[in-house]
């Protein structure tokens, strides 16, 4: 069974909570969903409703992609193969090393 | 250097396909040897002194030398009838005259250029040429802003890469240019006030000049200097390059080394150039490009062929072709309808398809396109975004501007979906070639976020002019290490056509009337950032 989708708090919650664990606070925004009228940065509340917009947005859709296996595979296997593709940083660099 | 096959076919593209299976275990296997590589800068480059890259002037452009293209300021330096400090002078002039309405340029290096102006000439194309260069190029002991509060006092003790390489080619840095902040969108002020117009539209603010290399290319549109330097991460050379009637190369990743550029996605940012024709960016290209031995993005990569041949046409009997036989993949409705985009389009493949050795062939867009590269799978360069960064974003978070909140997004990603689109761009990139480049050899785009995923060249280049006025340009996508073919197709096409050569009229002299009567320059918002950013 799927879990319960977060909630909007759920959200703000862990948002704050994975920034804080790599140092970054949010309270150095000001407060509320007006832009800091010296740098133009977004608002605290501003920026995290975006962002739980982007973790329910981004985050899931890539979390929920499985990579296709070959065209023709049997379902059964299919899970399994999906796991083979390679990542790549460098997609274009690699056509050359890849066939020297 | 002699051309006789272009250097996209060069690559095997089934061979390596087939053997794909061998990636995770050369990946895994880590280092591998690299060969010694001669330093950078400093070097003779001797393909920049061959007779291509030198180019008779039109009689039209003699009588204002910011009128000429690269390659013919090169022939006239060359030939002892212009000198480089009076080349300077007349852009000075025009920078004097019309840059506080443009706002191209940051910063305008006067006293340094008029020093290297007056340098003996040595040989090849770029002696004595005034470049722009984008404001996240490191320039030595030169402020290097990315037009960001972040960067606001930094001084780089060295010049980047790309920088060194067209110094010691002769050419003189005569400013840095405004950028979106951080590279993310059309040039502004870091708190988003628009500052550079589009240099076909000087009094109206509100035209699209591009971004975020947007200062390169109205300096470049505008008369203020003959060619510059942009990088592309998300369309950042094509679009102002279109947006502004000029010829802009984002390269192969690789092909231009990224040691000393301000990162804003190190995967996807692309050194390139912006210019008025094939020649010009070819000559560019030729002194950017090849290994830098202080970034291995640029090892062992193929040759850099010779560009500048490449972006030279052919005759045969007096009738021009094709340099190489190629196919033009064109995607469905690319050409569709009766807008004025449209019918530039037709009118753009239609003189194609007459030129010798030039076949049109229709291509599908690969599986999945749309997908691998919309909104969330081009999300996937984000972490590139926050990593570098985060000493920044622990301190200073203000000081990110408008442009604050892609950077807080990229550090919420996890490993997981991060790798989940790595292994997407492979698949995307197989994709493209057994369903696309199998069946052409460069393919019309429509815009370049899935070829800069892919990390693969593009040319930019005009076709026509909206109703308004305002340039309409085309972007051709070549498979890796293509840029040769690339160019000598825009370089055919430029040929037999002259959109290239129109130039924007002046801005009107500025005055305190003049300006009251102009639209504001608006100022762009953090949530509006966030959906525009590169």
């Amino acid at each position: 069974m799927a879990p319960t989708p977060p909630t909007d708090a759920e959200l703000d919650v862990f948002i704050r909570a994975r920034l804080a664990s790599l140092g970054i606070d949010l309270d150095q925004l000001p407060a509320g969903t007006a832009a800091d009228p010296e740098t133009g940065a977004p608002g605290r509340d501003s920026v995290l409703a975006s962002l739980r917009s982007f973790v329910r947005g981004t985050i899931g859709t890539l979390a929920a992609y499985q990579l296709p296996a070959p065209a023709g595979t049997d379902p059964v296997v299919a899970r399994a193969l999906s796991q083979q593709p390679a990542p790549l940083l460098y997609p274009s660099i690699s056509t050359h090393w890849r066939q020297s | 250097m002699t051309i006789e096959q272009p250097a996209d076919r060069t690559v095997d593209r089934r061979a390596f396909l087939a053997r794909a299976a061998a990636l995770a275990a050369v990946t895994t296997a880590g280092a591998v040897a690299l060969p010694a590589i001669a330093k950078a800068t400093g070097r003779h480059q001797p393909d920049l002194d061959t007779a291509n890259a030198f180019v008779k002037p039109r009689p039209e452009a003699l009588a204002d030398p910011t009128e000429l293209t690269l390659a013919e300021a090169a022939w006239l330096i060359r030939e002892g009838k212009l000198r480089p400090e009076d080349l300077l002078e007349a852009y000075l002039a025009r920078i004097a005259a019309f840059d506080s309405t443009y706002q191209a340029f940051n910063l305008v290096l006067t006293d340094q250029a008029r020093q290297a102006a007056r340098r003996r000439p040595g040989r090849g194309a770029l002696q004595g040429i005034p470049l722009a260069i984008k404001d996240n190029y490191y320039t030595e002991d030169v402020r290097t802003t990315a037009n960001s509060y972040l960067f606001q006092d930094f001084i780089p003790p060295f010049d980047a890469t790309a920088v060194a390489r067209l110094k010691a080619a002769g050419a003189i840095v005569l400013g840095k240019t405004q950028m979106g902040p951080l590279a993310t969108t059309r040039a502004t002020t870091p708190d988003g006030v628009v500052t550079t117009v589009n240099a076909w539209t000087p009094t109206d603010p509100r035209t699209d000049p591009g971004g975020s290399s947007t200062g390169t290319a109205t300096a470049v549109a505008g008369r203020m200097v003959t060619a510059g330097t942009g990088t592309q991460t998300g369309g950042s050379i094509t679009a102002p390059s279109n947006a502004q009637n000029l010829t802009g190369l984002k390269p192969t990743m690789g092909r231009v080394s990224l040691h000393g550029i301000i990162p804003l996605s190190y995967t996807r940012d692309h050194p390139g150039t912006l210019a008025r024709d094939a020649k010009d960016a070819a000559i560019m290209l030729t002194a950017m490009a090849g290994e830098d031995p202080d970034d291995p993005r640029t090892q062992g990569l193929p040759d850099v062929p010779n560009l500048i041949d490449a972006a030279t046409p052919v005759y045969l009997r007096g009738k021009l072709k094709l340099r190489w036989n190629t196919r033009i993949g064109v995607t469905p409705g690319f050409a569709t309808g009766m807008s004025a985009t449209a019918l530039a389009r037709q009118a753009y493949l239609a003189k194609l398809a007459d030129i010798p050795g030039a076949t049109l062939v229709e291509v599908p867009l690969p599986d999945e396109w749309d997908l691998l590269t919309g909104n969330t799978f081009n999300n996937v360069r984000l972490p590139e975004r926050s990593e570098p960064f985060m000493p920044y974003l622990r301190d200073n978070l203000r000081g990110f501007g408008v442009s604050l909140t892609a950077w807080l997004q990229g550090a919420l990603f996890g490993g997981n979906e991060f790798l989940t689109g790595q292994r997407a761009k492979l698949l995307l990139l197989e994709r493209v070639l057994e369903q696309t480049f199998d069946l052409c050899d460069v393919v019309v785009q429509t815009q370049p976020v899935g070829f800069d995923i892919l990390g693969l060249p593009e040319i930019a280049f005009p076709i026509g002019f909206s109703a308004a006025g305002v340039p309409i340009g085309t972007i051709l996508g070549g498979l890796p290490y293509g840029e040769d073919r690339l160019l000598s197709i825009a370089a055919a096409y430029q040929a037999v056509t002259d959109w290239h050569h129109r130039r924007p009229a002046d801005p009107p002299a500025a005055s305190a009337g003049a300006r009251a009567a102009e639209p504001a320059r608006a100022r762009l918002t953090a949530d509006e950032v966030a959906l525009l950013t590169q």
